[in-house]
């Protein structure tokens, strides 16, 4: 299996650092771990056709969101009152954005999500929403939905984010590893308050459930991630004294709740086939299948985890130019 | 519900100069290093390793992965005890954490090079006595990645509006239209501006958010429009009221607290195993950093060293000797637990009029020079002659100290422009009046904001050698001290943890610390506000003492 180099050492300093955070007792250094995330700052001044600026949205639990909007050529950077401009478009997607992390790491700000919100932007045209989320141990299930979900609201009601055409903020949600998990539960969410979604996009989704799958065998500490770990994020995650079979960890399992009958969005799921947890994201492609939701799975067979943090790869360029097929089909 | 959205200025891994804000960002500055070889896309992930040590790097990690999976028990320790430094530097951290572990003995064949290909293969010839930790099996293609990802961090705004409050909105709009009337010279249409600003302020809510902080902007460019910029009466308060002021801010928000813990925290670590030692404070004022440093001194393993403290400070008008006095009570507490302690006051109105044989540096003691927020105000140049930065940086290098301590505030005021500057300021100084709602303390409160309003004035209102609140960012100063002969000390994950745990004692929910390429910030959100860093000669074989 081939790995561009700085992938590769990119991956494994993550997975060095995350070790290093990890305490057997379940509690985790957080300190080190803000210390050791490379953070960036949001910019107002466009880099490559976007701009960002972050944004305090409930002021209880500190929850901030980082948003990406494209610049207008030959404009300057905006002004203050410019922030909040109009977007200007019959349909301009809204995707709010998860970053990922097993729900303990990473933040909005941290830089390879940074650069992925920013990529988004570009091959969407859309306003990107990223969602700086309580994580585990410290907050566990359900402040990470709560928290999408307040973010979903956020956006819904922001009338400068509404397409021309109906008036209405045309959402997509996203996100990667833990944050495709809350994509999923924060699209439920929405579906049955009675609020659209038009697309869900779960990159390498993070989900589970008690029982040893075939590909977590078979895969266990060999590109990167253990079971091990895996099982800790959860054991983290998740309310004390449950497994994972929890409706948050296994949404199709035995506790799973039927998305028959509500109108779940499509959905665009990538799966890397050298992750040992793509079991479980198949069987949830299969969980929307029998719940007659329309569903798209790529399956890229020689990816590892995180091959979407970098443009060095062709699964990168596969897997980007589906996400803009599948928004752009909407507009 | 606020809306409140925050940035950061100026570089934090480019070194990029901070340009006007409405300017295209500059390209990608050179740093020290050769920036061609740096990998491209791992710099846009936060990390500066060169492309062609980038094998060297990947066997490191392997190395250290094979350690750890040997040791748990080293690798508990690893994760609890060893201090981290400056994680973008991504080969050194792999190095510091490797030399943490006892050399395994050399598994035969970590890496196989094939020449042909040159592409490498792990072998998997080594297992563990665990039988259940996984044998790793990865090639890996070398590439090399010619992406050139352009970093972003150039000048960023800060802004605050009142989200339901359209009238917030409008005034923000007319501070901006007034500004840039005053930087045109269109002195009759600010003034117009002013006049409907002052009308719009009555319906807004000025108790806090940007009403708030509008009301000090329109004030700061009332003064200028109407009394120049010579600085009236602003910087006329007295040394007592503005020590009294500064006593508040203290009090109110943590940003002084922080800078104090911080470069404390540092310059005890640069005296350890040192019996001589002697501080310079480049702004005294009632010594509040120094009970800290002298109980901790006080508690050192192996005894306490003699410490010598040099406070400069304003001359006090009214024959009273406030230096004396401060330094009185310091001797005191350094009695009380036994420090040796000597103090000497250094009465100078400005910091340049210092000479360094006024400090009276003994060749062997170790010193240190602590700076909060006093270097930016040797900014001010006159070409005709030496800068002052320049003269005073020069002088600290000939005492040759074994730490210098700088803290600034993370802004950029200090550019030409009029209307940038403004720009700069209004968001700058929102986002602190934002982070000062969560404090509910009153006087403190009420004073701190009339120091911060007294800074708001002095940026807005001031030019020449009367402005003196000239921020730079600390990608500005990382520069400027480089070139001026200092190299960096980083701080370490031991005084961010430090940091972050005071923060939580001290202060409201909202305020973060983050590491910055070796130094620490402090902020509101995500937006830092205040740069600490540490700094050493880099030495060039000689010293120089003062005549």
């Amino acid at each position: 299996m081939v790995v561009p180099l700085n992938t590769w050492v990119l991956i494994s300093s993550f997975k060095l650092a995350y070790n290093l955070l990890r305490r057997p007792d379940g509690t985790f250094n957080r300190h080190l771990a803000e210390f050791l995330d490379r953070k960036v700052p949001a910019n107002l001044n466009p880099v490559d056709g976007v701009f960002s600026f972050d944004v305090l949205i409930d002021r209880a639990t500190g929850l901030l969101c980082r948003i990406y909007r494209p610049a207008t050529a030959e404009e300057p950077a905006p002004n203050i009152v410019e922030l909040e401009k109009p977007v200007v478009g019959d349909v301009v997607p809204v995707i709010i954005f998860f970053h990922g992390g097993s729900f303990a790491h990473s933040s909005a700000n941290s830089a390879i999500y940074d650069t992925l919100c920013r990529r988004l932007v570009g091959i969407c045209k859309a306003v990107v929403v990223s969602v700086n989320y309580r994580r585990a141990p410290e907050n566990r299930y359900p402040c990470a939905y709560d928290d999408g979900w307040t973010a979903f609201k956020w956006v819904n009601s922001r009338s400068w984010l509404q397409s021309r055409k109906d008036s209405k903020v045309h959402i997509y949600l996203a996100g990667d590893s833990s944050g495709g998990n809350i994509a999923h539960h924060v699209a439920a969410r929405a579906v049955e308050s009675g609020i659209d979604v038009l697309g869900n996009i779960l990159l390498n989704p993070m989900f589970g459930g008690q029982e040893r799958t075939e590909s977590e065998k078979r895969l266990d500490g060999k590109y990167f991630v253990t079971l091990r770990d895996r099982d800790w994020y959860w054991r983290a995650f998740l309310p004390e004294g449950e497994n994972r079979d929890h409706r948050a960890c296994n949404p199709f399992g035995p506790n799973g709740r039927s998305l028959e009958g509500i109108k779940f969005p499509k959905s665009l799921v990538v799966v890397a086939g050298l992750d040992l947890i793509q079991d479980w994201q198949l069987a949830y492609v299969e969980g929307l299948r029998k719940a007659g939701k329309e569903v798209k799975l790529l399956y890229m067979e020689q990816a590892t985890i995180g091959f979407y943090l970098l443009p060095n790869n062709n699964h990168f360029h596969t897997v980007m130019d589906e996400i803009s097929e599948f928004v752009s089909s909407d507009c | 519900m606020v809306l409140y959205d925050s940035a950061t200025l100026g570089g934090s891994c480019s070194g990029s100069s901070s340009s006007s804000s409405s300017s295209k960002p500059p390209p990608l500055q050179q740093r020290q290093q050769t920036q061609q070889d740096i990998d491209g896309l791992l710099a846009g992930a936060g990390y500066r390793v060169r492309s062609s040590e980038l094998r060297k790097v990947a066997q490191r990690l392997e190395r250290l992965e094979t350690a750890m999976v040997n040791s748990p028990a080293d690798l508990s320790q690893l994760a609890s005890d060893t201090i981290h430094y400056n994680p973008s530097d991504l080969a050194s951290w792999v190095d510091s954490l490797l030399s943490e572990f006892i050399q395994p003995p050399t598994c035969p064949s970590e890496f196989i090079m094939d020449p042909e290909t040159n592409q490498t293969v792990v072998s998997d010839a080594w297992t563990t006595a665990e039988p259940h930790m996984p044998q790793v099996h990865q090639n890996i293609s070398y590439e090399q990645q010619s992406l050139n990802n352009q970093l972003t961090v150039d000048n960023q705004l800060t802004v605050v509006t009142a989200m339901e409050e359209d009238s917030g909105i409008r005034l923000v709009h007319m501070l901006m239209t007034c500004a840039e009337c005053v930087q045109r010279g269109d002195f009759s249409l600010a003034t117009s501006c002013l006049e409907d600003m002052q009308g719009l302020l009555t319906r807004v809510n000025t108790v806090c958010g940007i009403g708030k902080v509008a009301g000090h902007f329109i004030d700061a460019l009332s003064r200028r429009i109407f009394q120049g910029i010579g600085g009236g009466s602003i910087n006329g308060g007295s040394a007592y009221e503005n020590e009294i002021l500064y006593h508040h801010f203290y009090e109110a928000c943590p940003y002084l607290k922080f800078a104090h813990f911080t470069a404390n925290q540092a310059i005890l670590e640069a005296f350890d195993g040192h019996d001589c030692v002697h501080v310079v404070d480049f702004n005294l004022m009632h010594g509040l950093q120094w009970p800290a440093l002298i109980q901790a001194l006080a508690l050192r393993p192996g005894g306490p060293p003699l410490l010598r403290l040099t406070g400069i400070g304003p001359p006090s008008p009214d024959g009273r000797d406030s230096l004396r006095e401060i330094g009185l009570r310091l001797a005191e507490l350094a009695r009380s637990v036994n420090v040796r302690f000597a103090f000497r006051g250094v009465a100078a109105s400005r910091l340049e009029d210092v000479k360094p044989w006024m400090l009276q540096v003994n060749p062997k003691e170790s010193v240190a020079v602590n700076s909060i927020m006093q270097l930016h105000r040797l900014l001010g140049s006159d070409l005709n002659r030496n800068s002052p930065i320049e003269t005073v940086l020069s002088w600290i290098r000939s005492l040759n100290p074994k730490i210098m301590t700088v803290v600034e505030q993370e802004a950029n005021h200090n550019q030409p422009g009029f209307l940038d500057r403004f720009t700069e300021a209004l968001h700058y100084y929102s986002t602190m009046f934002d982070s000062l709602e969560a404090c509910t303390v009153q006087p403190n409160k009420a004073l701190a904001e009339i120091y911060i309003q007294r800074e708001i004035a002095n940026v807005v209102s001031c030019e020449g050698s009367a402005r003196v609140e000239r921020h730079e960012p600390l990608c500005k100063w990382r520069t400027r001290l480089s070139g001026a002969g200092f190299r960096p000390l980083h701080l370490g994950s031991n005084a961010y943890k430090q940091a972050s745990m005071l923060l939580t004692l001290f202060s409201a929910e909202g305020y973060s610390v983050e590491e910055n390429d070796g130094c620490l910030t402090l902020g509101w959100h995500s937006r830092p506000l205040i740069a600490a860093s540490a700094w050493q000669a880099v030495s060039d074989g000689t010293v120089d003492f003062p005549a």
